[in-house]
């Protein structure tokens, strides 16, 4: 990102909180830029499909149903799963948590004496940092998704789960393709850049004998395995090497072979605004003489299963990572996906990522959010977002419930006392009171307010306020003349 | 190190203790997506083509008994001479005056160097313009669809159907290997702007043998017959 | 037709004139308002905060108070979705059986003042007259909690004088969000920046909603830029008629 890159830590362990880290985002205007753009676009794309589709939301119903009835049974489906890869020749590991799925990974490419690996685009393999741990272990990997090739070369990080590369414009790739691949004859055309990738990626894709992938399904029934793309780096990948590594996150399992019919329908209308990806792919343990003959399964956990236990977070797990949710999000649109401090960023990240720190971290992600419900209206398995974000804000004050400390959280106490003002009526009219004193020093002669101290400053950092009336609505109504009611209310 | 073996207990364990919490009701079926297509024989196949067309794909139709001169034509146009071609794909297919390498462990290096690949089909699907391997012996192993830069594929019109549903229905049973091609290789990577033909092949031309009687109800289910 | 008034806590607070407006409108249709004294909060802004326990009783009151009461009209999108969308969930969590069957008889019987006056009242045209030209802000409980959909564009286009402009982008979210509004004041910021473009490029003197919050929001960036707009809450374009204008 040239001179204006700064260093994106995508670890939610670490990374600031999302006001702080939404801030020097906002200041970027090219990149708000980029990612309107981008975001525009698939909107468009996805919205036209959308209305050709006339069993639209019969086939986010059925989606819906499915992964609810997977998650439902998702041992048994998982056991299935791994018997019938296994049985088709595919070996089936199983990863409590980030550093078992590294070392698996590791294992394995150590056995093969692997220097390099060649990789499809995985958020998954982002979320366990394997591309670090790899290189650590002397195992060159070699991203092949154009995005993230331009990311990798440019030691950048993802901003957006399906398009990552979305706040690069094209100069910037230009300068990292001149600077990493020794292109220094290129121009800033994107077919000319493209075209570079597919020759640099080529000879990758001929050579390097081993291929770490994600995978967009695993289906219980055959043990099959799916991948949806556009390019085709994908198919090199999952053909061409002698050894591929699919890992897979537990909650990626469908039951049957046939249910690809309503998810392949919903996919790529919501994803990319396509009635299907250029390329899915299909394919089950080992076939002799047709692509890799040493495949493995890599299952992860990492904490998604705890996501299980509790009724208004599960649907969190029926994610099939189409991003149309960070298509629609205002606030995304606003801050792109840096500023979620998570490879996964936008309303799915708000939801997936505290809850895979098991609330030990990312607390500021679930109010990242106006909660304007945008996202539950596109979401093709029908999360309801809104829902969980206002469960886990729950889940954050109970935590806050118990710290010491809590008595200094502006916020929390404001909050508390203003449940006691609601208690009663006499309260509230007497905290009306109050507050019109209070805020009468900052009121100025034509009843606005400009600016405010403390919390209040937040407000009137870009807008006024309304002073408070002298009269509220409910002494106006008390002083009224009064019309007995035939019931004999005191009206 | 932790054993494999444990860590499968334990996720196993937590997902059984998880769903024990479990109350939510049964989830339902019944959504009403559209299975059957709606449209005639004819307007199902003008939409196949319309759909291939979309996205670059070069589409030439024919009669059942032109297959081998429409190949004839359809190769001598694109320039291109030496050939890839599936072991079981039909002898007359593989027309002369080519240099064809009839795949029986072909290296990488053979097919890279070749200009083309022929291979049959086993469904296409009208409504994404789908056309679907199952990577039978006339479809060829994966890789001699992936690596060739040009791609021309035989499609007979009893092998398209309109909705996916229907495709799902001709599966008899699920195939072992798969690829649904709908659209040339293409990527949006680069501010949006859309770029064909990244890595797979970059023309695509499918040849459409009308081989329905329109007079006769058919009988979609003829296994991977190319 | 009798109906009781549930004002919200904000307007009743800094918007009493939207509650008058109400008030005068509905009396002027020939409805028989009251109005709680003991009435306060909803709760919406605790459950969205995640002090459940507090929301809920606030909540538990609120059914408590309107048990009785044949109709609730609140002229507030999001304290309705608040009732419509969230009391169930409370009360199927924190509450009893006995409150929990409160809760759903009162449901049916609360209503935003857009539905009120459409599916109560049976009425598009209130006798309403507002020459100026009028912006309409969908805020988001309105479009996608209670699906009000064309209602206030049928109420609007009943209005005399009334000159309706369209705004664009109108299914995205303005940036008030309740607390988000204080607890991320950039992005909010950003987004209230992009809806300003969007209504000031109407050319219309007034920007309407059926929500106070939204207009909270988007009318102190309008003062603070001394921008020709103002907001102003659907009932009291409602309430206006030619001996009744509204107040400046």
């Amino acid at each position: 990102m040239s001179a204006e890159h700064h260093s994106v830590v995508l670890d939610p362990r670490i990374a600031p909180p999302f006001p702080a880290a939404a801030l020097p985002i906002l200041r970027n205007s090219q990149l708000r830029k980029n990612v309107a753009h981008a975001t525009d676009v698939i909107q468009a794309k996805r919205a036209r499909l959308v209305a050709e589709k006339t069993d639209w939301q019969e086939l986010r119903s059925a989606a819906a149903a499915i992964k609810n009835e997977t998650l439902a049974h998702l041992d048994h489906y998982l056991a299935e799963f791994e018997a019938n890869c296994t049985a088709a020749g595919g070996h089936v590991h199983w990863a409590a948590d980030a550093a078992e799925a590294r070392q698996i990974i590791l294992q394995i490419l150590r056995a093969e004496n692997a220097t390099e690996v060649i990789k499809i685009k995985t958020m998954t393999s982002a979320e366990i940092e394997l591309n670090p741990a790899l290189e650590a272990a002397g195992i060159h990997a070699v991203e092949t998704d154009l995005a993230e090739l331009i990311l990798q070369l440019g030691d950048d990080q993802p901003s957006h789960i399906v398009a990552p590369a979305l706040h690069v414009n094209r100069s910037q790739v230009r300068e990292i393709f001149a600077r990493r691949m020794g292109r220094t004859d290129l121009s800033d055309d994107p077919e000319a850049l493209t075209a570079a990738a597919r020759s640099y990626l080529r000879k990758k894709f001929l050579s390097v004998d081993a291929a770490i992938s994600g995978a967009n399904f695993l289906v219980a029934e055959t043990g099959a395995v799916t991948i949806v793309e556009s390019e085709g780096n994908g198919r090199m990948c999952l053909t061409l090497p002698r050894t591929l590594i699919a890992l897979a996150g537990i909650e990626k399992v469908i039951p049957r072979f046939r249910d690809l019919e309503v998810f392949l329908q919903v996919l790529a209308r919501s994803a990319t605004g396509e009635r299907m990806n250029p390329y899915s792919s299909l394919w089950t343990g080992v076939t002799p003489g047709d692509g890799p003959q040493n495949f493995h399964v890599v299952l992860l956990d990492n904490g998604r299963s705890p996501i299980l236990a509790r009724p208004v977070e599960r649907q969190t797990l029926r994610c099939i990572r189409c991003a149309a949710c960070q298509n629609t999000c205002p606030v995304y649109r606003q801050t792109g996906g840096h500023a979620y401090g998570s490879v996964y960023g936008g309303p799915i990240g708000a939801i997936l990522t505290p809850q895979l720190m098991r609330m030990e971290h990312a607390q500021s992600l679930p109010y990242a959010s106006s909660l304007c419900a945008a996202c539950y209206e596109v979401c093709p398995v029908k999360i309801n977002i809104p829902e969980v974000l206002i469960d886990l804000r729950a889940q954050v004050i109970d935590q806050e419930r118990s710290k010491t400390d809590r008595a200094f959280d502006l916020m929390y106490v404001a909050m508390r006392v203003a449940n006691g003002i609601f208690a009663s009526a006499a309260r509230f009219r007497l905290a009306q009171r109050l507050g019109r004193i209070a805020l009468w020093p900052f009121t100025r002669k034509d009843g606005w307010i400009h600016a405010l101290p403390s919390l209040g400053a937040r407000w009137t950092m870009t807008r006024d306020l309304r002073g408070i009336p002298r009269e509220s609505f409910r002494a106006w109504w008390a002083a009224r003349p009064k019309v007995e009611s035939r019931s004999g209310e005191k009206s | 190190m932790t054993p494999a073996a444990s860590s499968r207990d334990i996720i196993l364990g937590r997902i059984r203790n998880a769903a024990a919490a479990d109350s939510a009701p049964a989830p339902d079926h019944s959504a009403a997506y559209i299975r059957r297509g709606q449209l005639h024989r004819p307007a199902c196949l003008d939409l196949m083509i319309e759909r291939l067309r979309e996205y670059n794909a070069d589409v030439v139709e024919c009669g059942p008994a032109e297959i081998v001169s429409s190949i004839e034509e359809v190769l001598r146009l694109s320039g291109r001479h030496t050939i890839v071609a599936p072991p079981g794909l039909p002898g007359a297919w593989r027309v002369p005056g080519f240099t064809w390498r009839i795949d029986d462990s072909l290296t990488y290096s053979d097919i890279e160097t070749s200009d083309a690949v022929v291979t049959a089909s086993f469904a296409g699907v009208a409504d994404s313009g789908t056309i679907v391997l199952h990577h039978s012996s006339a479809e060829g192993r994966r890789v001699l669809t992936l690596l060739p830069d040009w791609h021309l594929c035989i499609l007979r019109a009893s092998q398209v159907v309109e909705t996916l549903p229907e495709y799902f229905d001709r599966c008899l049973q699920p195939p072992a290997l798969a690829t649904y091609i709908s659209g040339p290789s293409a990527t949006a990577d680069i501010e949006m702007t859309r770029i064909k033909g990244v890595h797979g092949p970059r023309f695509l031309h499918v040849l459409l043998v009308h081989d329905e009687d329109s007079s006769q109800p058919q009988d979609y289910r003829k296994g991977d017959h190319p | 037709m009798r109906a009781s008034l549930f004002i919200t806590c904000y307007n009743d607070t800094l918007f009493p004139e939207t509650g008058r407006a109400v008030v005068r409108l509905l009396e002027r249709l020939g409805v028989t308002l009251d109005f709680h004294p003991q009435q306060t909060c909803c709760g919406q802004m605790h459950a969205n905060t995640g002090f459940r326990a507090e929301a809920f009783s606030q909540a538990k009151r609120f059914v408590r108070l309107y048990r009785d009461t044949e109709t609730v009209v609140i002229p507030s999108t999001s304290c309705v979705a608040m009732i419509r969308d969230q009391y169930p969930g409370l009360f199927e969590e924190l509450g009893n059986e006995e409150s929990r069957k409160d809760l759903l008889a009162l449901l049916p019987r609360v209503l935003e003042l857009s539905e009120f006056l459409i599916d109560k009242l049976g009425m598009d045209d209130v006798g309403a007259y507002f020459p100026h030209r009028v912006t309409y802000h969908a805020s988001c409980h309105g479009l996608r909690g209670l699906h009000v959909g064309d209602r206030p564009f049928r109420l609007l286009s009943k209005v005399r004088g009334l000159e309706l402009v369209a705004l664009d982008n109108l299914d995205r979210c303005c940036g008030f969000g309740g607390t988000f509004s204080i607890k991320n004041a950039e992005v909010s910021s950003a987004m209230l920046s992009a809806k300003l473009r969007d209504m000031l490029s109407t050319g219309a003197e007034f920007c309407t909603a059926l929500d106070n919050s939204c207009l909270m929001h988007l009318g102190g960036a309008l003062h603070r830029q001394f921008a020709a707009m103002r907001t102003v809450h659907m009932a009291e374009i409602l309430a206006c008629t030619e001996s009744a204008e509204l107040p400046a």
